[in-house]
């Protein structure tokens, strides 16, 4: 087994050991990624690369990210390095700031070996929408099956072994569907736990730093090292950062569990429901008591929609900055209108553009109050709703997906019941801004599946401690395609 | 008149802080273009907005200085649109809730009465980048955009281009004196924006309004309002529906000029900024804030009318905070305040003129100023003490007394055993002026109080040797 397919904490060990240097873990990565066949990469950043690993030479004992490299969502800033959100309307955009996360990965000397592919502008769950195409499944090697994204590439590549972690974002699910379908751990921490600065924003009520690893463990150690009060993002939040590897306790005794039996029961495939219902005997084994909860039905089914209207109102103005004036493609015109036409309307997707449309008239005046207030006031109500559930229970548990990751061909009626409810339900995590989960629980068909743990606000140590928890139950610790193996919950 | 006038004014008001309103970027102005811009100026993708917070104190302390009702907690909005000087495609405003509302200014109406201007709020924002358009491209200079702004917007109670001139220039001291603003409306760190509308009196619905834009003086301010009444009345009078349009006064003419025909007014789709979660002021951040503000013009005003300043002289010296400043300062050595005032209104504003410099210029210390006034008090004449500041002017190394006696400058004696012994050696000295004198040339007694003069060293009263010469000569 090579070294780069163990986890963070794994690869570190042989650092300090001497049985692997940052360079050579470097090469194998970027001979990976150069390699890589799902079309998880934009840029692949070689040449800075090879000559940060090369510098470090003296292994830091104390700092497990020390040489360990990373792939980074290609909507994060990245200073001289091209950053496009997966869109033409940023081709050739080089930016001028390093994102704070990266900027933090980079004091702890981790290796950016490049920028991952997503959904167009992070606005997208498929992985099928960036200016590069879709972006395929490692573990369908016929390609039939997607990713899921927006965060599309960093999934893929980390779940095809090229690095043990990446940098994601989260508006709805953009991580922690994906990791479902990838057999990763893909944690979405409270809104503010981590600077969003330099990430470009989807949604920014909604949008989160997240990642990806192959462990609960390295999902605490890149927490520690990316939290913390950001004087750039005023939203960020003051509260300490804990030691969140030194306090991982994976005990379940007394933990009370809270099933949304609405989701359970909105899932028809049963293999997904024995997987997940083994895991609840397993934890029940352990000391925890599960209960099953209604959330309400209807207040489910209308996350959907408030999630569109919320979402697109902000992006359209979010990106209201991409006009081809200061940045990226100069498109010409005898006025500025004509030159701002120009560039947004080559510059974005249809898809884009029917975002744009759908948020602009849910702001129009005579729209504001049936559409986008009312929408946040359904969103004021749902997230009353999750802390409710909260204040009696340690985590709300439920599969992060109804199925195994979609077929590109085929895909069902959209607005099914399942799909309305078992397929939208994470997008509670970035309403309320809760701290959530996703671990691998097993394969179905030979695809992962996952499921989503999430609790109360800024009680990140509890939830890391219960995924731990779940997943020395699961025995999938450190999946990749590389490192397959079967879950006890099969 | 039949008609009367409604009123009412937007102001922006460009705060001078140290950074902008919601980047690090400094804030300063006149430097070349573009040189004063960060990443967050020029809306690059993830850049976030961080509140200024000496901004907000100074938006408190005006809103403060209006009566206003502050909003403890601050929230911001988006305006969105599209125009190429609005780097993110939005605005970061307060649309929801000002940081002060229903606030008001006392200001003289035309007859001198005092009249109450209420104010519907004021809140922040941040300017836009400076356009200059060419036949053929356009220039954009990103260092205004980000500039902290202010904006006051009365309610429609100001009836005559007079009451509004007096408005923008009460508004103006306020945001001066906080130390808010320069509030130079020849520079735009304070713009005015002018709704009027006519109706026949006792008529509550409003008239079709017009918008005059960017006026760039008080003086204009009248003169624009005075002219576009006239102009809606002669329309109204003749029948002529007057259009809802945007105009823009032409200082040449003195006449309003249409610049634009208003349509349906724009949809902003204003949401709350959610890049700047609602800040908490604690009443103790308010209060501070208000009772660290700067004095402001009218208690200034007030103490220098009780020092024995007029009412003019003391708004001359208030017209320029500078000048108000280096008053102050003087006023550390100056014994008598009317004397100081004095100086500075006709000598040191007389130099300043004929250079065309500012106080800041100046090249005397106020101290020192202060001390010469002093020399005045103690029995110098004006005359004395003019030469001896003209001297210091040239040599403002110089402390007052060294000026003085280099000058060979005495103070005068009331001595008239002194005045009769040098009268009577010059009278001695210079026979042939007496005769002269004698013969009928008015002129040779000049030359004879000159003698004493020059004898006296200018110790003695010019008016007393003329008195004595008079007298003696008349004895011969």
């Amino acid at each position: 087994m090579a070294i780069l397919d163990k986890t963070i904490l794994e690869i570190h060990e042989a650092l300090v050991k001497g049985e692997t240097t940052p360079l050579e873990l470097t090469k194998e990565a970027l001979r990976r990624a150069k390699e890589d066949t799902n079309n998880a990469f934009e840029f692949i950043n070689e040449e800075e690369a090879l000559k940060e690993a090369a510098a470090l030479t003296e292994v830091e004992v104390d700092n497990p990210l020390w040489g360990i490299p990373y792939i980074c969502k290609d909507n994060f800033s990245t200073k001289g390095i091209p950053s496009t959100a997966s869109s033409n309307v940023l081709n050739g955009y080089k930016p001028l700031f390093d994102a704070t996360v990266v900027e933090k990965l980079r004091e702890k000397h981790c290796i950016m070996i490049g920028k991952s592919t997503l959904d167009e502008l992070a606005m997208g769950g498929t992985g099928t929408t960036g200016h590069l195409g879709k972006t395929f499944n490692p573990y369908d090697p016929s390609h039939k099956r997607m990713m899921g994204g927006s965060s599309c590439g960093s999934a893929a590549g980390v779940a095809a072994g090229i690095a043990p972690f990446a940098l994601g974002s989260d508006t709805g699910d953009s991580v922690r569907k994906p990791a479902a379908f990838g057999g990763l751990v893909g944690f979405k921490p409270s809104w503010g736990r981590i600077s969003r600065y330099g990430l470009f924003p989807f949604a920014p009520s909604l949008d989160h730093v997240a990642y990806f690893t192959r462990s609960v463990e390295d999902a605490a150690i890149i927490l520690e090292a990316l939290s913390g009060r950001d004087l750039h993002d005023s939203t960020s939040s003051t509260r300490k950062v804990e030691e969140y590897y030194k306090d991982l306790n994976p005990s379940l005794k007394g933990k009370r569990i809270a099933v949304l039996k609405d989701i359970v029961n909105s899932i028809s495939n049963e293999k997904v429901m024995h997987v997940f219902n083994a895991s609840l005997e397993a934890m029940k084994k352990e000391g925890a008591i599960i209960d099953y909860v209604e959330f309400g039905q209807e207040a489910l089914e209308s996350i959907y929609a408030t999630y569109i209207v919320i979402s697109c109102a902000e992006a359209t103005s979010n990106d209201a900055n991409l006009d081809g004036i200061k940045f990226g493609p100069y498109y010409e015109g005898k006025t500025y209108q004509e030159v701002m036409y120009n560039a947004r309307t080559k510059g974005f997707s249809e898809l884009i553009k029917r975002r744009f449309v759908i948020g602009s008239f849910a702001l129009m005046r005579e729209n504001q109050d049936v559409l986008f207030l009312r929408a946040q006031r359904n969103r004021a109500k749902i997230v009353e709703r999750t802390n409710e559930i909260l204040k009696n229970h340690d985590a709300i548990y439920v599969p992060a997906a109804p199925n195994v990751a979609p077929l590109f061909e085929g895909s069902s009626d959209k607005l099914s019941d399942e799909y309305l409810i078992a397929d939208n339900h994470m997008a509670l995590g970035n309403f309320a801004g809760l701290p959530s989960i996703t671990v691998p629980l097993g394969f179905v068909d030979g695809m992962p599946i996952g499921a989503n743990l999430m609790n109360g606000a800024f009680k990140e140590g509890e939830i890391l401690s219960l995924s731990l928890a779940l997943e020395n139950l699961s025995g999938l610790k450190g999946l990749s395609i590389n490192e397959r193996k079967g879950g006890r919950f099969e | 008149m039949n008609f009367e006038a409604v009123i009412g004014l937007e102001i922006h008001v460009q705060m001078k802080t140290k950074s902008k309103m919601f980047s690090s970027s400094p804030n300063a102005f006149s430097k070349s273009p573009n040189t004063e811009v960060t990443v967050f100026d020029m809306a690059y993708p993830g850049t976030m907005p961080v509140v200024n917070k000496q901004a907000v104190i100074n938006a408190i302390r005006v809103a403060n200085a209006l009566h206003m009702e502050i909003d403890h907690t601050i929230c911001f909005d988006r305006k969105n649109y599209f125009y190429s000087d609005l780097p993110k495609g939005f605005q970061i405003t307060q649309q929801f809730r000002p940081i002060g509302k229903n606030g008001y200014l006392e200001i003289l109406d035309r007859d001198n009465k005092k009249k109450r201007i209420n104010i519907e709020r004021i809140h922040m924002e941040e300017d836009t980048c400076k356009q200059l358009h060419f036949a053929d491209y356009s220039l954009l200079d990103y260092n205004r955009a980000g500039t902290p702004l202010v904006e006051i917007v009365s309610r429609p109670e100001i009836r005559n281009g007079t009451e509004a001139m007096r408005y923008v220039e009460g508004i103006r001291n306020i945001v001066v004196y906080s130390l808010t603003s320069d509030g130079k409306m020849e520079e735009g760190s304070l713009r005015c924006d002018v709704n009027v509308s006519l109706r026949p009196y006792g008529v509550k619905e409003f008239g079709t309004k017009v918008e005059i834009k960017n006026i760039n003086s008080l003086k204009n301010i009248e003169q624009a309002l005075d002219y576009e009444i006239a102009r809606q009345s002669a329309m109204l009078l003749s029948g002529t529906p007057v259009q809802q349009e945007t105009r823009r006064f032409d200082e040449a003419s003195g006449k309003t000029i249409l610049m634009r025909v208003k349509t349906d007014a724009v949809d902003y789709k204003y949401f709350p900024e959610p890049n700047i979660t609602p800040i908490a002021l604690s009443d103790e951040f308010v209060q501070n804030a208000i009772d660290t503000c700067p004095e402001l013009y009218e208690s200034k005003k007030a103490r220098y009318v009780a020092s024995g300043l007029s009412d003019t002289d003391a708004d001359i010296i208030l017209s320029d905070i500078n000048m108000a400043s280096y008053f102050e300062s003087a006023l550390k050595s100056a014994k008598k305040e009317k004397t100081l005032a004095n100086y500075l209104i006709v000598e040191v504003n007389g130099y300043l003129n004929k250079r065309g410099i500012s106080i800041l210029d100046f090249p005397l210390e106020p101290e020192k100023l202060g001390e010469l006034t002093n020399l005045q008090e103690d029995g110098f004449t004006h005359k004395q003490c003019v030469d001896i500041l003209n001297y210091l002017l040239e040599e403002p190394t110089l402390s007052v007394e060294e000026a003085r006696k280099a000058k060979g400058i005495e103070k005068m004696v009331q001595d008239d055993n002194l005045v009769l012994s040098l009268v009577t050696e010059a009278l001695n000295e210079n026979p042939q002026s007496i005769a002269d004198f004698k013969g009928g040339n008015g002129r040779a007694i000049g030359f004879l109080i000159g003698q004493v003069m020059k004898k006296a060293k200018g110790k003695v009263n010019p008016a007393d040797v003329s008195r004595v010469m008079n007298e003696e000569i008349k004895k011969r």
